[in-house]
Order: C-alpha cells, then sequence, then structure tokens
C-alpha cells in the first residue's frame, strides 16, 4: 500500500505531463520537418550544382579512364582496363612531362616559401613606405596568369626587356624560352614573381599572429634579429608554412598558361607541365582516356598533400 | 644618429629592388600598348627611362583591338561569365551557408563534408571530364558553360559559414519569437549582418572569374564567345605572328578593370585570398 501510494502520485502527476510532452514532440517533430525541408530548399541550388558539376565529372573521369575512345565519337568508347595507368608510368613523354612538374615545384617552392617569408617580415617591420611594397608585391596575384606569361614571354624574349638590359651591361642577348637549360629556370622565376606577393601576406597573417611579448622577451634575452627569426618566429609560423607550402603546392601542380602561351611545352618537352600534357592529349591527340589517367594520378597526388595538410593543422571538423 | 643611416640604405635599397622588379614590367607592358612596333624596339635598345614611358602615345592598337580584333566582344563576354559567377554564387552560397550554420537537421555534417571535399580537386584537372559533362548537358560552346561549373563555389560558401557564425543566434531567436521564418530571418536578419563577407566574395569571385583560363579554353570553340583571357592568350601564343604592341595593349585591357578594383579595395583582396587556404 505504502509502495503504491507513490506510484499512483507519478502515475498521475506524470500524464498531464506525459500529455504536453506528446504534445511538445509533436509540434517538435513537425518543426524538425519543417527544418528539414527549408534545409533542403536551401542547400538544394549548392548541392545539385556540386552534384553536376563536381562528383559527376569524377564519376566520368573515373570512367574514362578505364576506356579508349575519342572526343569526337565518345560513344565508341572500348574498356582497356587499368592499360591507361601502365601508360601513365611507361610512356616516355608522360614520365618525363612528370617530372618536369615536380621538378619545378620543388625549386618553386625552395624559393617562393623563404622569399615570402623574407617579405612578409619586411612588411611586418616598422620600415617606411611598407604599404607600397604590399601593393607592388600582391598586384601580379591578382593578374592573371595569360596577362603574366604574355609579359614575360615578352620580356625574356631575345630582343626582350631583360635582354636589353643585360645588353647593357653588355652580355649578348639570350632568348630564355627556346634555350632547353634556361626555359623551365625562366619559368620558375616568373611564377615566384607571381606568387611570392600571396605567400608573403599569408606569412604576415601568421607573423601578426605572434604575441608581441614573445617577440619582446627575446629581444630583452639579447637575441638579434637573425636569431630571433630562427628561433622564435620560424617555430611560431609552422602552421602558416603548412599552409603556404600546401597553397603552392597546389599552385605548381596546376600550372598551364606559361607552358600554352610561353613554350608550347618545350624546348624538347622541358617546360611540359602536366596540366599541359593533359590538354594536348585529351583535345589535340584525341586520346581523354588516357588524359584521365593522368588526371587522376595527379588528383591522388593533390589529394594526399591536402591530407597531410589536415594531419599537420590537426584541422577540426566541427560541423 | 649614426645608426639610422645604414638603415635607411637598406630600406631605400629593398624599397627601389622591389619597385622595380614588380612595377616595371607593368610600366612597360602599359606604355608599350600606346606604341607602334618600331617605337618599342628603338625605346628599348638602349633601356632607359623611354621604355617605361608613352611617350608619343597612339591609340592605334587600341583602335585595331576594338574595330577588328573583337576584342569588345571578347570583354562583354568576360564580364557576362563574371555576372552570372557571382550573383549565382552570391545566391546559391549564401543559402547554403544559412542552411549549415542556422538550421538543425539530420546529415548537416555529411553535406557539408561531401561538399568541403570538393575543394581538394584542383579544378585544372577536371577539365576533361567536365567537358564531357557540358557535352553532355548540350551546353558545350555556351558562356552558361564557362560559368556554371564555378558559382557553387566551397570557397564562398567557407568563407560565409565562418561569417554567419559570427551573427549571435540571440538575433534570429528574437525574430523566429515574432513569428519570421527562415527566409525571412535570412533576409532580414542575417544578411544585413555581413555585409563585408559578402563584398569579399564579390570581389574575389570576379578576379577568379576574369582570370580563369584553362576552363574557358576548352569550352568554348566559336570566336563569337570567347573570353578576353583566351583572346589575349591567342595573339601571345607562339603560334601566331605577335604583333608586340597590339599583344601589350591586348593584356592592358585585360587587366585594367582589375587593376582598379584592386587599387580602390585591396584590403578585401587580401583578406579574401588569404581566407581560400584558411578552411
Amino acid at each position: 500500500m505504502i509502495a503504491t501510494i507513490p506510484d499512483a502520485r507519478t502515475k498521475r502527476t506524470s500524464r498531464p505531463g506525459q500529455q504536453t510532452q506528446s504534445g511538445g514532440s509533436r509540434s517538435r517533430r513537425r518543426r524538425n520537418v519543417r527544418d528539414a525541408a527549408a534545409a533542403a530548399g536551401f542547400l538544394a541550388p549548392f548541392v545539385i550544382l556540386t552534384l553536376v558539376f563536381q562528383y559527376v565529372p569524377l564519376a566520368v573521369l573515373a570512367r574514362d579512364s578505364v576506356h579508349q575512345f575519342t572526343l569526337f565519337n565518345p560513344e565508341m568508347a572500348e574498356f582497356v582496363g587499368g592499360q591507361n595507368f601502365v601508360r601513365v608510368f611507361s610512356d616516355p613523354e608522360t614520365v618525363q612531362s612528370l617530372i618536369v612538374t615536380g621538378w619545378f615545384m620543388v625549386v618553386f617552392l625552395a624559393v617562393v616559401v623563404p622569399l615570402g617569408l623574407l617579405i612578409a617580415v619586411y612588411l611586418n617591420g616598422r620600415l617606411p613606405a611598407r604599404g607600397l611594397v604590399r601593393t607592388m608585391v600582391f598586384l601580379p596575384v591578382v593578374t592573371s596568369s595569360v596577362v603574366v606569361a604574355t609579359m614575360w614571354t615578352f620580356m625574356l624574349a631575345q630582343s626582350g626587356l631583360i635582354s636589353g638590359l643585360l645588353s647593357s651591361a653588355g652580355v649578348p642577348p639570350i632568348n630564355f624560352l627556346t634555350n632547353k637549360d634556361t626555359a623551365l629556370a625562366a619559368i620558375v622565376i616568373m611564377c615566384v614573381w607571381q606568387q611570392v606577393g600571396l605567400a608573403a601576406v599569408l606569412f604576415l597573417g601568421g607573423l601578426q599572429a605572434i604575441p608581441a611579448d614573445v617577440q619582446e622577451a627575446s629581444e630583452i634575452d639579447g637575441a638579434g634579429p637573425v636569431r630571433r627569426l630562427i628561433h622564435v618566429t620560424i617555430p611560431m609560423l609552422s602552421r602558416t608554412t603548412v599552409l603556404v607550402v600546401v597553397m603552392m603546392t597546389v599552385f605548381s601542380l596546376q600550372v598551364f598558361a606559361p607552358a600554352f602561351i610561353m613554350t608550347t611545352g618545350g624546348p624538347e618537352g622541358s617546360t611540359n607541365f602536366v596540366m599541359y600534357h593533359v590538354y594536348r592529349t585529351a583535345f589535340f591527340l584525341q586520346d581523354p582516356g588516357f588524359a584521365s589517367a593522368i588526371s587522376i594520378v595527379v588528383l591522388v597526388f593533390a589529394l594526399t598533400i591536402s591530407l597531410i595538410q589536415m594531419r599537420l593543422l590537426k584541422m577540426k571538423w566541427n560541423f | 644618429m649614426k645608426i639610422p643611416k645604414p638603415k635607411y640604405l637598406w630600406t631605400t635599397l629593398i624599397l627601389l629592388t622591389v619597385l622595380a622588379v614588380f612595377a616595371l614590367p607593368y610600366l612597360w607592358i602599359v606604355s608599350s600598348g600606346f606604341k607602334y612596333q618600331t617605337a618599342i624596339f628603338k625605346d628599348m635598345a638602349p633601356v632607359s627611362w623611354t621604355t617605361f614611358l608613352p611617350i608619343g602615345a597612339v591609340m592605334d592598337n587600341f583602335e585595331q583591338l576594338f574595330t577588328e580584333k573583337g576584342v569588345g566582344r571578347a570583354l562583354a563576354n568576360s564580364l557576362v561569365v563574371a555576372a552570372i559567377d557571382v550573383i549565382g554564387a552570391l545566391i546559391v552560397c549564401t543559402l547554403a551557408a544559412y542552411a549549415l550554420t542556422r538550421i538543425r537537421f539530420r546529415g548537416r555534417g555529411v553535406v557539408f563534408a561531401l561538399i568541403l571535399a570538393t575543394f581538394m580537386l584542383p579544378v585544372e584537372a577536371m577539365v576533361v571530364p567536365l567537358y564531357r559533362v557540358v557535352s553532355g548537358l548540350g551546353i558545350q560552346d555556351t558562356l552558361w558553360a564557362v560559368a556554371l561549373p564555378g558559382v557553387a563555389s566551397v570557397f564562398g560558401l567557407f568563407l560565409l559559414r565562418q561569417t554567419f557564425d559570427q551573427v549571435p543566434t540571440e538575433l534570429d531567436e528574437a525574430a523566429r519569437i515574432d513569428g519570421a521564418g527562415h527566409i525571412r530571418v535570412f533576409w532580414s536578419v542575417i544578411l544585413p549582418n555581413v555585409r563585408t563577407a559578402l563584398a569579399t566574395l564579390i570581389l574575389i569571385k570576379f578576379l577568379f572569374s576574369w582570370n580563369a583560363f584553362l576552363w574557358p579554353l576548352v569550352a568554348i570553340q566559336t570566336q563569337e564567345n570567347q573570353v578576353i583571357q583566351v583572346a589575349v592568350a591567342h595573339s601571345a601564343a607562339p603560334d601566331y605572328l605577335p604583333n608586340w604592341g597590339l599583344t601589350f595593349a591586348g593584356t592592358a585591357v585585360a587587366t585594367v578593370p582589375l587593376l582598379i578594383l584592386f587599387l580602390f579595395l585591396q584590403r578585401y583582396f587580401v583578406r579574401g585570398l588569404a581566407t581560400t587556404g584558411l578552411k
């Protein structure tokens, strides 16, 4: 008896409670349904475009990579299995193209990252005309790769600006772009010129995030500017450095305009960047299946780099 | 008093080097656009200040660009593509960012992850299948084909999602209590509070759209639908006999709209481009 009293009481009191609760959950469920419908409506345009222009092409890429066909007659595709992928690593022109892109990437990174950091340190100082320098250095970043490549084509030509400057110093004119030994180096310098502003601005953001007292403390401890840079600034910039390296790596994978405008991949394939190679293979040699296989190799490489970046930055996926 | 001297020397040296390396190419290109081919070469032997200034400027190159080379048409095409891209991205990205920050629903994480994953696909590596898809849709060789793939911009979504998150939820809760639906909250609570981010999105999207090269090159075959970058590239590529002055005038025309935007709105560009990497 005694035991049933609280039982009954809870039952009695819980009934109206349950009712409001069930009423609440019904309206909440209705609200959930309404929210889901609203979310679907708000997201639909973006998601549909992403599906059509990202995921469908990805599927097409995968399917094309195991077929052989021409763009004139894509219905006549012949299944060739992994043959295209074998060709990626056995076709001499493709292998050379991958090596050229790899070399470009290594040298480009080795120059653009430290130089970007140096410019950022300069911009972060108290020196005059910082604003002007920042504007000038960033200008090529917003200039299209076509315009940059065009400018530099004429600067590097035999009768161009750089030869003109060199001849004032008594050096005979050189056509940098038709010489196998100088073409790739010239394009590296051009790309550094174009991208160093972006690297510098990213580093500048990182520098400004370093607490001022850290710098001051090391200054009081008697560290000179060079030691401060090596022992304080650079370690505190590791996140920014990862970011810059990844952005510049992805940039080097996508280099196309210089090959198209300046060299058509020559001389002797020494500037045959992989994206230019893909373009020619698909649209001129009419071998889009093979081109797709090369693209997939590049994509896998880019994805790996991005995943390493996320690991290094311990990116938080908070939804 | 002795210490500042070498410092100023260094500063001046750095400043002059930077200016020479970054400004002279632009000066050379733009002023040569106003010169005849012969004058360009004459002013370069030897290189002196006349190389970089439009001495004896003539408008012939620009006239020829617009009357014979159809550059006006190419500029108009680029503007149309940029307009579709910018307006499309504004609509599509703001809506999606609202859903991802303000509406709670099942699968939100999955949707965002699927969208974010595409950020890692370099656009250039996708041109071949993209061309196949666009052909399949029957919009190949149109300005829609050039513009549409860039509309659902992951960068834009990312930027806006970050900014939307900073708008306090109390604001939309108050509006919701007053009976406002999602559309009202989106339009009159969120959007007015994120104007800077919207401006950044517009500028960066315009920049990418205006400067894009490989995809427009692949997507367009007819001359009338060509965008400005492709037109400039064709006038400079080694297979064509280059007319220096004409090509320089073309690059100037292709660059000036962006340069003006950049010089006035530099802050937004810098901040926006920095966020493209800061996922």
